[in-house]
């Protein structure tokens, strides 16, 4: 293949739960890339595979779906780059559908679908194994005969059938295939004329059948004398009262269980099996539940134990960093701007990479081992009582890493009013970056003498505890009140438990880890300078507390007072509120400024607890602190958040009201506190 | 209108075997029912019951919510009652 020729692209699709992210991975080893679709945060995973003669062609990897019908983002994404309406991204040269051997009649229902886009379509027939060992006869060639398609078996958790597969992706498949399954006769006239009238007004294009079914479920838009067709054929069935929608389906089905009988691929029986034993257990009411906060229990204590570790060698690798860069370069403001902003400010916040990676490795293992659909479907109930369906449960899981891996993981939940209120709602459970910022105000608030750690631990639950409960709060007054409407009933499969593939975690984990760090080293890296340039201009006094209460942050803290006095709050705590917009833990890191007392923790701490208003009052009395710790828990003190949410929504208008409603929260809450502290103090 | 003899998905006992009659949902749904297998004349097993339930449909299992079980009317097939 020449340089200047462009490279074939092959879309992989099939159903969840199908293994074909393991099998793109697979093909494309490291040679990944991940981003988002246009104007969206659907991710687009893209890789390179070769086929035996070294000849390179583009795989995208499609988001899994049950069928064309678009009905969340990720189908109709899927659905655009299928039929090249994906602005950046090649219409496919071929389909590579993967199917899961052991539920053919189901993973085949889309194969159909797919087969009508007049794209040549290739079938992986994966995980023949487990489909032997339940005792199906699989026949890929009679398969491969009777559906006009090829298949190839695979086992792509073991790299079976990728030689298979790489040659047959390099004999340039052209044929698309043609529809075997039988219409009903009204519907077979509707759309052969539809399908004639696209083909006169466009004919150099392939699949006409397809896009006639597309046009007729007004999915598509298409030449005129086309959609008019539609519009009328439409009325007709309507006035007919012919569900044409099921007839199809009924009529896919019914070819598929025929071809399937013929081809004497035997059937996967229900019998009692491993799954079944297991889910008698985990999906019990009780027992369930138990189960499900055993794995939540030890999730939390890994974020908070294990990572502990590599979050002090992070540390000590920029310390150590910071060292020597003031060791090696001159004193000045370069030297200042490297230390104590970006070094600082990255440093900060790539802390939290550990924390960020066990949470993606569990729920890795889970998701891919076939217990996150249980926990799911364990939820849907509670979650339905404020309106949501346990679909949400998994992106407000991953918020208590960070708010932004949980806003973009909504995405998978179909319900668009469902997906927003998750949005809404999520910043409210309490992220790693809170941490710091709980740790040191708790310190701050009661003597160690006082409390002894387990007391510090509960209060820490505590106020994990009061931002998820204000979040199922909220959830149900947008969803139920605000949003109208009730929540789409749960249908979800539950796959067979599997033994989780290390490698596909691993990948994942190094992707999240890649985007990770990118976003530190650019928004972040940003931020860091903005912050610190506001914290050190325009006064440039020798004395850091002076410099910072002189400089544009102090005054921003000094213009702030008089709005969060009535909370307890002084000027120093304000610039605090507006250095942690960044990142929350910057609050920690400036009060360390505000009060002069370097990196050190304890030194804070005393520093804090000795802090006065100029009526020799002390500032942070136990209410005050206490005041701090449920504004923290409220207020949405993240841009980068306020930035995913925006991309996600498509607009300014609900980040707006997130950080509107959040805010506001925060200072209600936090007013409460002190108000009901003085009263009851006296 | 729901048919005299027909019964809902919540009613059938766990481990019985149905045929779904008819489907009584918001047409989205009903065609996503449809496409994960529950269309009209498919059999379906109900694995576990309760408030929210299990089926073994098209080879797989699916997990459905009593509300949406209950708009999936069905008829025992020979050999359940």
């Amino acid at each position: 293949m020449s340089q200047n020729q462009p490279k074939r692209w092959v879309a992989v699709v099939g159903n969840p739960n199908a293994g074909k992210s393991t099998l793109f991975n697979a093909l494309t080893g490291l040679r990944q890339r991940v981003a988002n679709y246009p104007g969206v945060t659907v991710e687009k995973r893209t890789g390179t595979a070769y086929t035996l003669h070294g000849e390179a062609m583009e795989l995208i990897d499609l988001p899994g779906m049950y069928s064309l019908s678009p009905r969340s983002p990720d189908e109709e994404i899927a659905r655009k780059v299928l039929r090249g309406e994906s602005p950046g991204i090649p219409k496919p040269d071929a389909i590579l559908c993967v199917v899961d051997a052991s539920n053919l009649e189901r993973n085949l229902f889309l194969v159909t679908q797919v087969m009508e886009l007049g794209i040549p379509v290739l079938v992986a027939l994966n995980m023949v194994d487990m489909a032997e060992a339940r005792g199906i006869r699989l026949k890929p060639e009679e398969l491969s005969r009777r559906m006009g398609v090829k298949f190839i078996p695979t086992q792509a958790h073991r790299g079976k059938g990728l030689v298979e597969l790489r040659t047959a992706l390099g004999q340039k498949i052209t044929d698309p295939g043609e529809r075997r399954w039988v219409m009903p006769p009204q519907l077979a006239a509707a759309v052969g004329q539809i399908a004639a009238a696209w083909r006169d007004a466009l004919p150099a294009e392939q699949g006409a059948e397809g896009r006639a079914l597309d046009l007729l479920a007004g999915f598509t838009e298409g030449p005129e004398g086309a959609r008019k067709l539609a519009v009328a054929w439409r009325e007709r069935f309507r006035e007919q009262a012919f569900d044409w929608p099921a007839a199809v389906v009924q009529a896919r089905y019914s070819y598929l269980r025929d071809m399937l009988g013929q081809a004497g691929v035997g059937h996967a029986q229900g019998h009692v099996t491993w799954t079944d034993r297991i889910d008698a257990l985990v999906l019990n009411p009780v027992a369930g539940w138990g189960v499900l906060a055993g794995i939540l229990m030890l999730l939390f204590t890994s974020i908070f134990s294990i990572a502990a570790y590599p979050m002090e060698w992070i540390d000590a690798g920029f310390s150590a960093a910071g060292e020597w860069v003031t060791a090696s370069l001159p004193a000045g403001m370069f030297r200042e701007l490297l230390v104590d902003g970006v070094l600082a400010g990255v440093g900060g916040v790539v802390i939290f990479l550990p924390q960020i990676l066990i949470l993606f490795l569990f729920l890795g293992l889970l998701e891919d081992s076939g217990y996150l659909a249980r926990a799911a479907f364990l939820l849907d109930r509670v979650m339905h009582r404020v309106g949501l369906s346990g679909k949400s449960f998994i992106p407000l899981l991953s918020s208590y890493a960070c708010a932004i891996p949980g806003i973009m993981a909504t995405r998978t939940v179909e319900d668009p009013k469902d997906r927003l209120t998750t949005i809404l709602v999520a910043p409210l459970m309490s992220c790693s970056a809170r941490i710091p910022v709980y740790t040191t105000l708790i310190a701050a608030a009661v003597p160690a003498v006082v409390m002894p750690a387990w007391g510090k631990a509960g209060a820490m639950l505590g106020l994990y505890a009061l931002g998820t409960f204000t979040a199922f709060g909220l959830a149900w007054l947008f969803r139920r009140k605000m949003l109208g409407g009730g929540s789409p009933p749960l249908i979800l499969e539950l796959p067979p438990y599997r033994r989780p593939s290390f490698r596909t975690v691993l990948l994942r984990m190094w992707e999240r880890a890649v985007i990770f760090i990118r976003r530190a080293g650019t928004v972040i890296l940003a931020l860091s300078v903005l912050l610190w340039f506001l914290c050190n201009f325009p006064h440039r006094a020798e004395d850091p507390s002076e410099r910072l209460a002189k400089s544009f942050a102090g005054q921003l803290g000094h213009a702030l007072e008089p709005v969060i006095r009535p909370l307890g709050f002084d000027w120093r705590i304000g610039i605090g509120l507006v250095a942690s917009l960044a990142a929350r833990e910057v609050f920690v890191s400036t009060m360390s400024i505000v009060y002069h007392v370097g990196g050190e923790e304890e030194g804070l701490i005393a520093a804090m607890r000795h802090a006065t208003w100029p009526d020799g009052s002390l500032t942070y009395t136990p209410v005050t602190c206490l005041a701090l710790l449920v504004f923290y828990v409220y207020a949405l003190q993240c841009l980068s958040t306020v930035a995913v949410a925006r991309r996600e929504t498509g607009g300014w208008k609900w980040p707006a009201f997130m950080m509107a409603y959040l805010t506001g929260l925060a200072y209600a809450g936090a007013w409460l506190v002190q108000t009901v502290g003085r009263m009851v103090s006296g | 209108m729901r048919p005299m003899n027909a019964i809902d998905l919540t009613q059938v006992g766990a481990g019985k075997e149905v045929r779904v009659s008819r489907l009584d949902c918001a047409p989205g749904t009903c065609q996503r029912l449809r496409e994960m297998g529950f269309c009209e004349n498919a059999l379906v097993k109900k694995i576990r019951g309760g408030a929210d339930l299990v089926c073994w449909v098209c080879g797989t299992r699916v997990a459905l919510s009593a509300r949406l079980a209950r708009q999936i009317l069905v008829e025992t097939v020979d050999g359940n009652s």
